[in-house]
């Protein structure tokens, strides 16, 4: 067809080809009879029962198997019905159906270009006198709009196409006219019939494309080049990958709507909102479940705005002061002086167990502006890195916030030239010491509750846990070679299950 | 006339390249043989002369300085026309190799599609070539020879294209079709007078089948006439 454009042909082409070709077969392919017409007869027609026998026999497959290849045949254009040709579906009765001629079989190869469909929809054009309907009516005045400047060669070409087609018998004249709708229904398929030349984006490359069938020296490069490529990435044991996502279908299966159904009703299905209103961003009274779900990980409570309100709260009562948890004696003291030891940083003045990170609470406040930062508009960076640089990182600033040195070193390297990412390394540092900070408000927040009686048709008593003895022995395993923050972790989940204990007076229940 | 000339040579070669397209449709279907294969050489080798052709007399009009401004943009449209047919007739001769390829005409492996086309398309071809009939004179293995001349026809026809490109400046976006949108619907108003004469071609092969079916006719109202004669006057 016109234009250079040539892609590759799609493999599941070039095997459906290879089916038509053997079906052509004369001793061994597919029966053919005679179609009557008033005068004229047509030979090589086919009937959609003998094209599902020959399946079944040829490939050894079911019966349902063979129709459904048969109606891929179909809907891609290498057989087309001669009763209904608009419809794509192969019947196994003795509807007639016939081969498509090779020049007009669906390719990727060859793909349909605009002027040859705008030359067929003249030559409907003059043939219907002027009646062309629907889709292809707009199709027209589209092209006609589209290639303005070779729409004579368009009406040039419809007509001598049309005068050299007049010097063909009847017979064939009609054979020919039906294959040509039969490659343009399958190229451009009416409204509401989806095309069978859609690729999806993941499908259009070529290297998934290519079936190389010969092993010559440029198959075996791309192997080589395959290769390379692949021992430079990163791999992780699929043993590990498997656990961790046991455990997180396990922790997360309770709590997904679809799976343990919601309380105290889907809106979806009865129309009642009251789970919407409950699990709103911004309530009095979290849920249950919703608590819970901070529980799992430092992520999930920064992630909620309810969680991380909370977490300001926790930060700014416990560090100025007034406890009103009650968890600093025993282990929670001891957790306490560990992980202030734990992060306070080399290089940097004052240690002991002063709090050397800095006001808790402007750490948050440091992380949500560099959330904004790295979410924000464009235009805005330069003024949101200026803002953030005077309010938490200049020297003397309102809010400081502590960073260690290496890391100030790289962030006031990097404003320089700021962009949305320049201050994710400070960002990063922060974030590791609010997280050893977020494991204590966590347990603390399960007992006694903060915030008064739950709220009514909550969700029943579930069990938070870890996971299995054997996943828990095993994160244990692996925390005594790792660094503190696991070993905390570890320390945590112990204290976690003690304080959270199912039937202890006081218990959060509904 | 130059401008005349011109659209007579374009109008043959469009006519050659739509020949061409009806045969190359059937390639490797039911109605493929050594004698399609014959017409098809015949039918490009035909359109590659009319191209160059029209190509010196196209480029010649287009180098003169001394055009005006609309004779310029008729020689233009005439020439973003005839670079479309070249590379509609390119395409064509590709598919026509492609397809030739991987459906050889002696291979007992690889039969052709039944597609129920089945007659001969030699009127087509003579239609292209402008003559009354076609005599075919091909030999044994025409078609494997025949595939490798197809092949250098289409170097020469891309590199033609690529000289058409580099050395004539038209920008195909400011030309202005002449024809709007539903003019083919009016018959014959624009067919040139190469069309006229083809329409006369035309309708050449179809008189033996007319003549014969008005002679039989006749003969029949004859004998009716008579037989009605003598009736009448027996009674």
């Amino acid at each position: 067809m016109a234009g250079g454009r040539r892609g590759v042909q799609m493999p599941h082409l070039s095997k459906m080809e290879r089916v038509v070709v053997s079906m052509q077969d004369p001793d061994q392919g597919v029966e053919m009879r005679n179609q009557r017409l008033r005068i004229t007869v047509i030979p090589h027609t086919v009937a959609g029962s003998d094209v599902v026998d020959w399946l079944v026999q040829k490939y050894c497959i079911s019966e349902e198997e063979a129709l459904h290849l048969g109606t891929l045949l179909v809907q891609h254009g290498y057989l087309y019905s001669l009763r209904s040709p608009r419809s794509l579906v192969l019947r196994p009765d003795d509807t007639p159906y016939r081969f498509q001629t090779p020049y007009f079989w669906t390719s990727t190869l060859w793909p349909a270009a605009e002027l040859d469909y705008a030359i067929y929809l003249t030559k409907k054009n003059i043939r219907k006198q002027g009646a062309l309907v629907g889709h292809e009516k707009e199709h027209y005045d589209q092209l006609h709009r589209k290639i303005n400047h070779t729409w004579d060669l368009v009406v040039m070409q419809a007509r001598e196409q049309l005068r050299a087609a007049k010097q063909r018998r009847k017979g064939d004249r009609l054979v020919i006219a039906c294959q040509e709708q039969t490659y343009w229904l399958v190229n451009r398929p009416p409204p509401g019939v989806p095309s069978v030349l859609e690729q999806g984006p993941e499908r259009s490359s070529c290297t998934a494309g290519r079936v190389q069938m010969t092993k010559n020296m440029e198959f075996y490069k791309q192997e080589m080049e395959r290769c390379r490529k692949a021992l430079t990435r990163a791999r992780v044991k699929s043993s590990i990958c498997l656990e961790a996502y046991l455990k997180f279908s396990s922790q997360h299966g309770p709590h997904d709507p679809i799976m343990s159904g919601c309380l105290p009703s889907n809106p979806w299905v009865t129309d009642d909102d009251t789970y919407w209103t409950m699990n709103a961003p911004s309530v009095a009274v979290p849920t249950k479940l919703r608590v819970e779900r901070w529980g799992f990980s430092f992520q999930e409570l920064l992630e909620d705005p309810l969680g991380r309100a909370h977490f300001m709260d926790f930060l700014r009562t416990e560090f100025s002061g007034e406890r009103p948890y009650a968890l600093l004696e025993g282990p929670g003291r001891a957790l306490l002086l560990r992980t202030l030891r734990v992060s306070a940083s080399p290089g940097h003045g004052s240690g002991g167990p002063h709090l050397a990170c800095g006001p808790p609470a402007e750490n948050l406040s440091f992380w949500e502006a560099c959330e904004e930062l790295r979410h924000g508009r464009q235009a805005q960076v330069h003024a949101m890195v200026d803002s953030v640089y005077q309010q938490f990182l200049a020297p003397g600033a309102a809010r400081w916030v502590n960073i260690d040195s290496r890391t100030m070193e790289r962030t006031l390297e990097g404003l320089q030239q700021p962009h949305r990412y320049v201050l994710d390394d400070a960002q990063l540092h922060i974030y590791m010491l609010m997280k050893k900070v977020g494991v204590r408000a966590r347990r603390a927040w399960q007992y006694p509750a903060p915030w008064g009686p739950a709220p009514p048709h909550c969700s029943p008593v579930h069990t938070c846990s870890l996971g299995s003895p054997l996943q828990r022995s095993k994160l244990r395993l692996r925390g005594r070679r790792a660094c503190p923050s696991l070993l905390l972790k570890e320390r945590s989940s112990c204290d976690f299950k003690k304080y959270f204990n199912v039937g202890a007076p006081g218990w959060l229940s509904c | 006339m130059a401008r005349e000339e011109c659209k007579a040579l374009l109008d043959a070669l469009n006519k050659a390249t739509a020949c061409y397209h009806h045969l190359v449709l059937t390639v490797g279907g039911s109605a493929d043989s050594q004698n399609l294969r014959e017409e098809l050489q015949k039918t490009r080798q035909k359109a590659q002369e009319l191209a160059v052709a029209t190509r010196a007399q196209l480029t010649a009009a287009l180098r003169d300085r001394g055009l005006g401004a609309e004779e310029r943009a008729e020689f233009e449209r005439l020439w973003v026309a005839f670079s479309g047919c070249l590379d509609l007739l390119e395409a064509d001769m590709r598919r026509a190799l492609a397809l030739g390829t991987a459906f050889p005409l002696h291979a007992p492996r690889r039969p052709l599609v039944r597609t129920g086309v089945a007659g001969a398309a030699a009127g087509v071809a003579a239609r292209a070539l402008s003559a009354r009939s076609l005599r075919h004179e091909a030999e044994g293995d025409f078609d494997v020879d025949d595939q490798r001349e197809l092949e250098r026809e289409i170097l020469q026809v891309s590199e033609m294209i690529h000289d058409m490109e580099m050395k004539v400046n038209v920008p195909r976006w400011t030309v202005q079709a002449r024809q709007t949108a539903g003019a083919e619907l009016q018959a014959s108003a624009s067919a040139s007078s190469v069309g006229a004469v083809s329409v006369q071609e035309r309708t050449g092969p179809c008189d033996p089948s007319k003549a014969l079916a008005a002679t039989v006719f006749s003969a029949v109202l004859l004998a009716a006439v008579a037989l009605a004669v003598c009736v009448a006057k027996l009674s």
